[in-house]
């Protein structure tokens, strides 16, 4: 394991009675970086995400956070540690406000959250003129934006990022591409799940595919996309 | 100077009329009804603070209830004063709370439900075998009557309810207002996103469950102080769980004026139907059933949506207002 490591993986397994959603999955993660996963449906990234951020327990293997091994700590100890996550499907505190949202998020990830900006990271995520509306009016664009507003409130070290981008427009996507650029140049280290191809290529600065739980490929959006297991995979 | 927001004010207003009511001659029968009202309404706040800001369908109050009455019966008998009876049993109920937290938080929802409806039953059985002091009665655990509580008057219990009433009120209030309220309500509405967010889910559920056992079993110990008597069938009985439910309920859930609205009905109709037996239980059902279909956010809810409570807030502010000239 290199020293520079924010998140080191090794031999990473999850299974559900006789399903194998990970397996022996291993990858390091370093400050600063921006690492993509893909993958087909079902081929265990969102599963992979639930492991680091603490919602599962792997079956076996370890989990390392900035050289602190972290595997199996629950959710909000991690939290503490200086991991957020989004998720895939949009889960916001339905009764509270936007803002109200994202002030769980700072009063409870601990003393790094303290000094965040909510106005700042409004601006950031484009819901400036929505904070005040309950989450449960927002519209489902609106609502990612929301669960990427409250993984930044808790100021992380590591961020997780599950299909931020999935159901944006195209002409949404600049947009993400652009708040993704200014989360790189806060010194976030990010990991993002996406099945969008323009904010893969884009964004990330190296991917990781994976399938039926298994690392196929590993390597620059360029290199990756040429790889015949990855072709083999999404195309059969 | 600053002046204190005049809803403060009128809400001290009231409990300090509430609280002269013993002694300017308020018939008897009066003291009766409001202290029943008390006691429903610290149920159903606590009630309300569980189901309704915390997302916990706690279907165990008349655990929380039985335990401190029979703390308190059972206190009596060894020399314990009822004071202290009455503290002790808040104190037991809190630490069963404790007991069976880990266990019931391990499921969520309806199991979570489930599985608390489950121990008022398993209490009851157990304190019809179990009787640490006195003769066995009957042959069996079961009642007892509580000592020692001869010299107070309906009065002292009065005021006793009325105590536990507004502290309960205030609590909520002070909860809904700081950070734990917070975390409680982020809870409610998505346990995984609020332990994303750095909540400590078991810990906050924990606190909200002490709190409510404690002023559950506090109100519990004073009805038993007002009617000094217990047994396994009375002191567990579900409609110490019913009371505050049908409260909370009709008067709207996960709002904090909820729960006295429905207190206020709940025992009015207790009082109304009080002669019709079974029926009285039938008539209540269907009013039940009614609020939820007709307004399933409750009378506070529905009062909320058509704006009942601006025209008061208008002119609290306009006094206000005037007040603060006059100073000037």
């Amino acid at each position: 394991m290199s020293e520079t490591a924010v998140l080191s993986i090794d031999r990473l397994n999850k299974h559900f009675g006789g399903i194998v959603a990970v397996k022996d999955l291993s990858f390091e993660v370093q400050a600063g970086e921006i690492l993509g996963l893909m993958g087909p449906n079902g081929a265990g990234k969102t599963t992979l995400l639930n492991m680091i951020a603490g919602t599962y327990s792997p079956s076996s293997g370890r989990v390392n956070f900035c050289g602190r091994d972290i595997t199996g700590l629950p959710a909000h100890r991690l939290c503490h540690l200086g991991i957020a996550r989004t998720y895939q499907i949009p889960q916001p505190f339905t009764s509270l406000s936007a803002r109200q949202n994202i002030l769980v998020a700072t009063k409870y990830a601990g003393k790094k959250a303290a000094g965040m900006e909510h106005d700042k990271i409004f601006d950031l995520v484009n819901l400036s003129e929505q904070k005040d509306m309950l989450a449960r009016d927002l519209a489902t664009v609106s609502l990612k934006r929301l669960e990427l507003a409250r993984a930044l409130a808790s100021n992380p070290t590591l961020l997780l990022l599950d299909e931020v981008a999935a159901g944006s427009t195209d002409a949404e996507l600049p947009r993400i591409l652009g708040i993704i650029e200014e989360i790189r140049k806060m010194g976030k280290t990010v990991v993002l799940v996406e099945h969008v191809m323009k904010v893969m290529v884009e964004a990330v600065d190296r991917i990781i595919v994976i399938d039926k739980g298994e690392k196929i490929a590993e390597g620059t959006p360029g290199e990756v996309m040429k790889d015949e297991k990855v072709i083999a995979a999404y195309f059969g | 100077m600053k002046i204190p927001r005049l809803t403060t004010l009128a809400s001290l207003a009231v409990l300090v009329v509430l609280a002269l009511f013993p002694v300017i001659g308020i018939p008897l029968s009066w003291l009766n009804y409001l202290f029943t009202f008390f006691i429903c309404l610290a149920l159903a706040n606590m009630w309300n603070l569980l189901a309704g800001y915390t997302g916990l369908i706690c279907l165990c109050p008349h655990a929380f209830v039985g335990l401190a009455g029979y703390t308190l019966a059972i206190g009596s008998w060894v020399g314990v004063p009822f004071q202290a009876g009455l503290i002790a049993g808040a104190a037991v109920a809190a630490l069963f709370a404790l007991l069976i937290s880990f266990p019931v938080f391990r499921m969520r929802g309806i199991y979570f439900a489930i599985g608390t409806l489950i121990l008022p039953e398993a209490l009851k059985a157990w304190f019809n075998y179990w009787r640490p002091v006195g003769n066995v009665y009957q042959g069996m655990g079961a009642g007892y009557s509580v000592t020692g509580v001869e010299g107070v008057t309906l009065g002292d219990t009065f005021w006793l309810g009325l105590a536990i009433a507004a502290a309960s009120i205030f609590l909520v209030h002070i909860i809904l207002r700081a950070r734990l309220g917070l975390g409680l309500t982020a809870i409610r509405d998505n346990e995984n996103t609020a332990a994303s967010a750095g909540v400590n889910v078991f810990r906050l559920k924990l606190y909200s469950f002490l709190i409510a056992a404690f002023i559950m079993g506090i109100a519990g110990a004073a009805y038993y102080i007002y009617s000094p008597r217990i047994n396994p069938v009375g002191g567990f009985n579900i409609s110490w769980l019913l009371l505050p439910l049908m409260a909370t309920v009709i008067g709207g859930e996960g709002l904090e004026e909820g729960p006295i609205i429905g207190a206020a009905i709940v025992t009015f109709l207790r009082f109304l139907l009080a002669d019709y037996g079974a029926w009285s239980l039938f008539i209540q059902g269907i009013i039940l059933l009614v609020v939820v279909v007709v307004m399933p956010q409750g009378i506070a809810g529905l009062l909320r949506q058509v704006g009942a409570y601006r025209f008061p807030l208008r002119l609290f502010q306009a006094v206000e207002g005037r007040i603060h000239e006059n100073v000037k």
